[in-house]
């Protein structure tokens, strides 16, 4: 008979409170936008008395999902200026939040495995440069000396001819962040609300005067709108539409192992991305599933396809185990950029269509995007990913820099 | 991995189909016409519907033949396949929230 | 002054023409298990890729020619000869020897294109678009299952049954010209690929059986 004694139970990092009839602002979403977005509304802009309504439990959906992958090495100016400045804020969020999310800046290599892969990878080494985003140019050699178990021989189908490297892009822990960002929002008098799921929208004339939800109808005025997979489907409650489309997004772990994996090495070419986490499974994603999906699960062909990949990029890995896959449910855009702004209702607010990239961005996502929910105008640093951009035709194309492996 | 029923060649994996998207979705009569705002939803703008969903498939490793097919958003259920130009199939099932 | 007179085929050309899987003739030899499991190339057959609508005047014309267009999916037409397979409702793939083309003294893609005339539909020579592997043995069917999703059972597929899928992962067509033999025909630049893969698929019948 075990003589050990129970821990005591740690205090809570946030409180389950009853929802309000009444806020100044409604986020809808409990991940890690959503909380983001409270903490920067409530830290920067003074708003506390707001309310973040989660559908099921907080950060389950995507941020419960994702593969932690942090960098900025993004093509255009707008995508370099946004992730970069989250970047940043990564780099003192631990610090500011109290909170060790274990964010380590190990490094993200990016594989080129065609000539076309190696000019477009130079290119955006040079782009990255002029934007303050620290990146270089790796030979096959130099790749090698950076994670010794990649195969850079050149007798395999897709041989590795070189690598962006961005030495402060690495990982983090997905839902101590969340958690780290809940805990900050309670404490500043943020309601954050499980088991909540909005139904509906109350409006007035074009204005938004409330939510509906499965607890009832809380008035505010102000709604932000971050919940990914579902971005469409809230929209059209609220009457209006989004350039939009949901797909499945898998990923897997492996059992743990001992560190043998130093660094990310993301392939756009061969369809896989890998990072080794604190605890020692290895991490691996792809690319989406062709078909739309809000069943959080997609096809298994798409982890065969990308287990073939990491297997011939990390011969190491043909004596690891799959020990378990998932998927999560991605807005995806035309542009393959996040839409964060106004909508065509008034006081209603959208951060969507991060696409498979989300998590990376969620520090500026939330500081962004609470400036232009306090403000009613954009931040300088989301104003150029505007729903209008599509009408405009000022898109910014960063399926080079997204594409696979966000 | 989806078990699709191709009109031609009966079911067949997934990996041997392609994905088309929305079906039903009209070329612009005279695009010339459109207002930016029409054109970006003609573009840009699909439903992306939670439920009963009418999409466009080829069979690209068989036939090569596209069709459109009502598939479940959310169980990924098939509830039927039918020919390019005819006309969206009776709804299955309502739309799931 | 150049040579400007037309071609006259590949004449004189054809003993220095190596087919598609040529550099793995031997190891073919050497991975078959004969009357177990055994694969070849047949490199080179005349191939011939038609679109006509076969409900049409010049469907029957083409009809004519090849001995029948097959009708659905599985179904193959054609003589002693020539094997018509369906790949879709108004396309097919011509299948004969070698000799049948018309660069060494065969007529088949002429007969055809003067067939098909002016009416809606192509005649294109494909010979050097894909080449063929012969599967044949006890064990075939148990060598492609491992890399074909299809229903291979003698009960479902029977002998003389076409079918454009995938095997290995990679677009096949896939013919079964006997109870326990089939032709494959990939693309040429998956030839390579797709040896090795059913030579890699056939190893484990080179040995004893386990009970």
């Amino acid at each position: 008979m075990s003589t050990h004694q129970l821990p005591e139970h740690p205090d809570f990092l946030w409180h389950n409170p009853e929802p309000k009839s009444s806020y100044d602002a409604v986020i809808v979403g409990g991940g890690g936008h959503g909380l983001a977005t409270a903490y920067f509304l409530a830290k920067n802009h003074g708003m506390t008395n707001i309310a973040v309504l989660e559908k099921g439990w907080l950060a389950g959906g995507n941020m419960a999902r994702n593969t932690t992958i942090i960098r900025s090495n993004y093509l255009w100016d707008e995508s370099a200026a946004i992730y970069e400045h989250a970047l940043k804020l990564w780099e003192i969020l631990p610090e500011e939040l109290e909170y060790d999310f274990l964010f380590s800046q190990r490094g993200v290599m990016n594989l080129a495995h065609t000539l076309g892969d190696v000019r477009e990878s130079i290119r955006r080494v040079g782009a990255n440069k002029l934007n303050g985003v620290d990146a270089e140019w790796l030979d096959p050699q130099q790749v090698k000396e950076l994670c010794p178990i990649l195969n850079i021989r050149d007798d395999i189908r897709y041989p590795v001819m070189g690598a962006t490297y961005q030495p402060r892009a690495g990982i983090a822990k997905h839902d101590h962040v969340a958690w780290a960002f809940a805990r900050k929002c309670d404490e500043m008098g943020v309601d954050i609300i499980q088991n909540c799921e909005v139904t509906g929208f109350v409006k007035d004339g074009n204005r938004v005067v409330g939510v509906k939800t499965n607890r009832g109808t809380i008035n505010t005025e102000k709604v932000g709108l971050c919940a990914a997979g579902h971005s469409s489907v809230l929209a059209e409650m609220a009457g209006f539409r989004l350039p939009i489309q949901s797909h499945p997004l898998q990923a897997l772990v492996s059992e743990l192992h001992e560190p043998v994996h130093p660094t990310v090495v993301m392939s756009n070419h061969v369809h896989v991305y890998v990072s080794q986490a604190h605890k020692g499974e290895l991490v691996m994603g792809a690319g989406v599933d062709s078909y739309n999906g809000y069943g959080q699960r997609g096809s298994f062909h798409v982890i065969e396809h990308q287990m073939a990949a990491a297997v011939e990029l990390f011969p190491i890995f043909a004596r690891a185990h799959v020990l378990r896959t998932w998927g999560g449910i991605v807005d995806t855009t035309l542009d393959a950029s996040p839409i964060v702004g106004t909508t065509p209702v008034d006081n209603m607010f959208v951060n969507c269509g991060w696409g498979t990239g989300g998590f990376k961005g969620t520090p500026a996502a939330g500081l962004t995007f609470a400036h232009t929910i306090a403000t009613g105008a954009p931040h300088k640093l989301n104003r150029p990913f505007a729903l209008e951009r599509f009408e405009t035709g000022a898109l910014i194309d960063e399926h080079g820099a997204a594409a696979v492996a966000h | 991995m989806l078990l699709i029923s191709c009109p031609n060649c009966g079911p067949r994996d997934e990996t041997e189909f392609h994905y088309g998207g929305q079906a039903h979705v009209p070329y612009p009569e005279n695009p010339n016409d459109l207002t930016d705002r029409e054109w970006a939803e003609y573009l840009f703008y699909r439903e992306n519907t939670k439920g009963t969903f009418a999409e466009r498939w080829v069979h690209s490793t068989g036939c090569r033949q596209w069709f459109n097919m009502l598939r479940d958003t959310v169980t990924y259920d098939i509830q039927a396949v039918y020919q390019m130009g005819g006309a969206a199939a009776r709804r299955a099932r309502p739309t799931r929230s | 002054m150049a040579n400007t007179a037309a071609f006259t085929g590949i004449n004189g050309l054809r003993e220095i023409r190596r087919s598609p899987a040529s550099h793995l003739a031997e190891a073919f030899d050497t991975g078959s298990v004969q009357g177990t499991v055994t694969l070849n190339e047949g490199p080179f057959q005349t191939m011939v890729g038609v679109r006509v609508d076969r409900s049409s005047e010049a469907g029957a014309r083409i009809a004519s020619v090849t001995g029948g267009l097959p009708e659905r999916c599985g179904d193959v037409g054609g003589t002693e000869r020539v094997s018509v397979l369906w790949l879709g409702p108004q396309e097919f793939l011509v299948v004969a020897p070698e000799d049948a083309h018309d660069s060494l003294g065969g007529d088949l893609i002429g007969s055809l294109k003067s067939a098909l005339g002016d009416a809606a539909g192509q005649v294109v020579d494909l010979s050097a678009n894909r080449t063929t592997f012969e599967l044949s043995g006890p064990r075939a069917r148990a060598v492609l299952e491992k890399g074909c999703a299809l229903d291979l059972h003698p009960r479902t597929l029977k002998p003389g049954t076409a079918l454009n899928t995938e095997v290995g992962n990679i677009p096949v067509a896939l013919f079964k010209t006997g109870e326990e033999s089939f032709r494959l025909f990939p693309r040429a630049s998956f030839a390579d690929y797709l040896g090795r893969w059913l030579l890699d698929a056939m190893r484990e019948f080179a040995s004893p059986e386990v009970p």
